[in-house]
């Protein structure tokens, strides 16, 4: 066991929370969170800049060929600042989804502008079932190769310029990649609380044909499990930054909030919400990396990434609770990063599948019959 | 960042698991309960056992007869022993005293005592709380004063695991009763056998033995068995105190999950109302929630293993580790007695118990080890106050 970040993790971590700490600060969370595009475009072109949209893409097709451990590394500074965007929709799950599903060509066509920023992809699965499951997907193409449906819970639609829609094939699901331009389809956001923008996508009469699949027609599903895994990593990575952030806000408020005349984190029941909250963020952080780490590796995990997923959703949210009742009264506020941190855990924690759908993988894994 | 094990690592965990099967840990009489801290029942005869294969100086310099093997053998070791429930109870505390004996102790203790905790021959209580000095243990009373060329030792310790059934005591006592709380004391290792020795034992609520109270009147201990420098005995304490923490509760990991593997073979073959327990959705979910937190409890004592191993300053990671392994063994204890409903508060006598009346006995031990040892409480503002710079009270 080795608890050591590489040198090249190191740097990643160091840079990303400078440049976070710098190009996204409370306030500009603040805006976006409100804001319907969700991302000012000059940052997403530094970030692209960085390399960051093509950590996940193979260095041959223009990326740095980065592990899904660098991706949690890399995500969890992300969470920390409430960084918004479109990095994990298309850097991590769609960029997954086209390395697994895509044929060479299509990869050789389409992966080298996603690792430049210049193409931003996100996956459409989700119906009213509001699950991200293969074996959900209802939407399917009609007589004449024409799509007329919805799928909801896309993540930043109104970014992409191509969606991967999760449509229903013969034998399983298809993967299909249409660009958001094409006629029939419209886009219409769906409010929420997070901050996020998620999007109901309609398709009235939407022309596919073979030139849209991404891979055999019906041979989907194990691309998706894929891509969904990854998913559920990066979000679990979200989750933990955030909580990590959320944990230094409760501890630097004990230490100056002064009340009866000495700091309130003095007082043992503050103390102990505190270390409480480090209990959580720990248990969660090393669940991912372990799990990150073995999906790298090829090792059977699904038990694993549940796990993770299951107890960073869970800790995360109990972390954000236990911040709101350190912080007091101020944390209440709208202006204040605390909600927004808390909210997006929320949005996290029910992404790529909630606490209780991984609960049962785990307990299959375990072995209860 | 590396989660696998390295090629001679996983050979030791291979043999160690043959004299397992050679050798199975049922088979081995025990002289003291299990604490349910997940390092088994109290056996000389398992400990002389492991001492003929040679695992009781795994980390031990050569100097000393030890083998300086990489700290992740003697891991693998604890973790295999608690996965097989094996009764390795002294294990810990003959390695902690080796280890200072081996840092601290004078050429007599070096000679007399460690070749008999290399053949475990030698086991060893600890004699620190009073009854008046339990959280607050810098007010304890016990003292020992200079005659000659020995030390007389006199008063009351309490809350002693296996003090009767022990080969040494190690004494904090007051050396120096002028100096501040915290200076003036020393650790003596005092043979059980030494006249004055009173040693009471004191039922726990399971019914069976494990803690006992010991009367010091008069004992008449040599000079070299004191242990360390005079009046450097509680900073010696607190200098091992976060590594003696995490050989304290590392096992409880494989402990925990040797218990739910138990739990779930339960769940399979039990029915209610015409269908298996497994199938229950609440038993699933909490069944994997507390494999989930078993498996995080796993990875944290890893990572301080590692934070040690590689000399990196621990400030809260090991209390957190034992917080968290007490209270999780808890949470575990109580959801197997609500799994097996009617069945669990039957004991091991009755022909009716099931998974051998052991959560029971899980149950009611569990209660004491957030107690035990530093208390939750103390160890959360520990964490505080170390891990996250907040004020003192």
């Amino acid at each position: 066991m080795d608890f050591r970040l590489t040198d090249a993790q190191q740097l990643l971590v160091n840079t990303a929370r400078e440049f976070l700490r710098r190009r996204c600060p409370p306030e500009l969370v603040q805006q976006m969170a409100t804001d319907a595009r969700g991302l000012p475009e000059d940052l997403w072109k530094e970030i692209s800049m960085l390399g960051w949209p093509g950590l996940l893409v193979p260095p041959e097709l223009g990326g740095s060929g980065g592990s899904l451990l660098d991706v949690s590394l890399l995500v969890e500074e992300m969470g920390r600042a409430g960084f918004p965007g479109p990095f994990v929709p298309s850097a991590v799950v769609a960029t997954s989804l086209l390395r697994a599903a895509a044929s060479p060509a299509q990869q050789q066509r389409l992966l080298p502008d996603m690792a430049l920023g210049e193409r931003l992809c996100t996956l459409a699965i989700a119906e009213e079932g509001g699950v991200l499951d293969p074996a959900a997907v209802a939407l399917e193409a009609g007589p004449g190769g024409r799509v007329t449906g919805r799928k909801l819970f896309v993540r930043d639609a109104h970014l992409a310029s191509h969606l991967i829609v999760a449509a229903r094939g013969a034998g399983g699901p298809s993967l299909l990649l249409i660009e958001t331009s094409r006629p029939g389809i419209a886009l219409n956001p769906m409010e929420t609380m997070s901050g996020e923008k998620l999007f109901e996508v309609t398709f009235s009469g939407v022309e596919v044909g073979a030139k849209d699949l991404l891979g055999p027609a019906g041979q989907g599903r194990e691309p998706l499990v894929a891509a969904l895994a990854a998913g559920a990593l990066a979000r679990s990575a979200e989750m933990v930054g955030a909580a990590a952030r959320m944990l230094e806000m409760a501890v630097e408020h004990a230490r100056t909030r002064v009340q009866s005349g000495r700091p309130i984190g003095s007082f043992q029941a503050v103390q102990h919400h505190c270390a409480d909250m480090l209990r959580h963020v720990d248990g969660a952080r090393f669940l991912l990396y372990r799990a990150a780490w073995k999906a790298e590796a090829g090792q059977p995990c699904g038990g694993d990434v549940a796990m993770a997923k299951a107890h960073a959703g869970e800790a995360c949210l109990a972390v954000a609770r236990k911040a709101h009742q350190v912080l007091g009264a101020i944390g209440y506020c709208e202006e204040h990063l605390l909600h927004r941190l808390h909210k997006r855990v929320q949005a996290a924690s029910v992404d790529f599948g909630a606490s209780p759908e991984h609960l049962e993988t785990v307990a299959t894994a375990i072995g209860l019959v | 960042m590396e989660f696998g094990f390295p090629p001679d690592a996983e050979l030791f965990r291979e043999e160690i698991r043959r004299f397992l099967r050679a050798h199975p840990p049922e088979g081995f009489p025990e002289d003291g309960m299990d604490a349910g801290y997940g390092s088994g029942a109290h056996s000389h005869a398992f400990l002389r056992a492991l001492a003929a294969q040679g695992w009781l100086t795994l980390g031990w310099p050569r100097a000393f007869g030890g083998q300086e093997r990489p700290m992740v053998h003697r891991l693998i070791l604890m973790e295999e022993l608690a996965a097989a429930g094996a009764p390795f109870g002294p294990l810990p505390g003959c390695d902690q005293t080796a280890e200072s004996i081996i840092q601290y102790g004078s050429e007599r203790l070096r000679a007399e005592v460690l070749p008999r905790i290399a053949r475990g021959d030698a086991t060893f209580w600890q004699g620190f709380s009073e009854p008046g000095a339990g959280s607050d243990l810098l007010s304890l009373t016990t003292e020992a004063r200079r005659d000659g060329g020995h030390w007389i030792i006199d008063g009351h310790k309490i809350w002693s695991s296996h003090a009767g059934i022990a080969t040494y005591g190690l004494v904090l006592a007051r050396t120096d009763p002028r100096a501040r709380r915290h200076q003036g004391l020393s650790m003596f290792v005092v043979d059980n056998r030494t006249p004055g020795m009173d040693i009471r034992p004191i039922r726990s609520l399971t019914g069976g033995v494990y803690h006992y109270e010991v009367f010091l009147d008069g004992v008449r201990v040599p000079g070299d068995y004191l242990l360390g420098r005079e009046n450097e005995g509680f900073g010696q304490l607190l200098k091992g105190l976060d590594t003696d923490r995490f050989w304290g509760r590392f096992y409880k990991a494989p402990a925990l999950r040797r218990v739910l593997d138990q739990l779930v073979a339960y769940a399979n073959a039990t029915e209610r109302r015409g269908a298996p327990l497994a199938r229950d959705p609440g038993v699933r979910r909490q069944l994997a929630a507390l494999a989930t937190e078993i498996e995080a409890l796993r990875m944290l004592f890893y990572r301080a293993g590692w934070m040690i191993e590689q000399g990196l300053p621990i400030t809260y990671e090991s209390a957190l580790g034992k917080v968290m392994a007490d209270e999780t063994g808890q949470k575990l204890a109580a959801l197997g007695m609500e799994l097996l409903g009617a069945y669990g508060p039957l004991t091991p006598t009755s022909r009716w118990a099931k998974v051998g009346g052991a959560i029971q006995h899980m149950y009611q031990t569990s209660l004491g080890h957030t107690i035990a040892g530093g208390t939750s409480e103390i160890l959360r503002t520990t964490i505080a106050v170390r891990g996250l710079g907040l004020p003192k009270a």
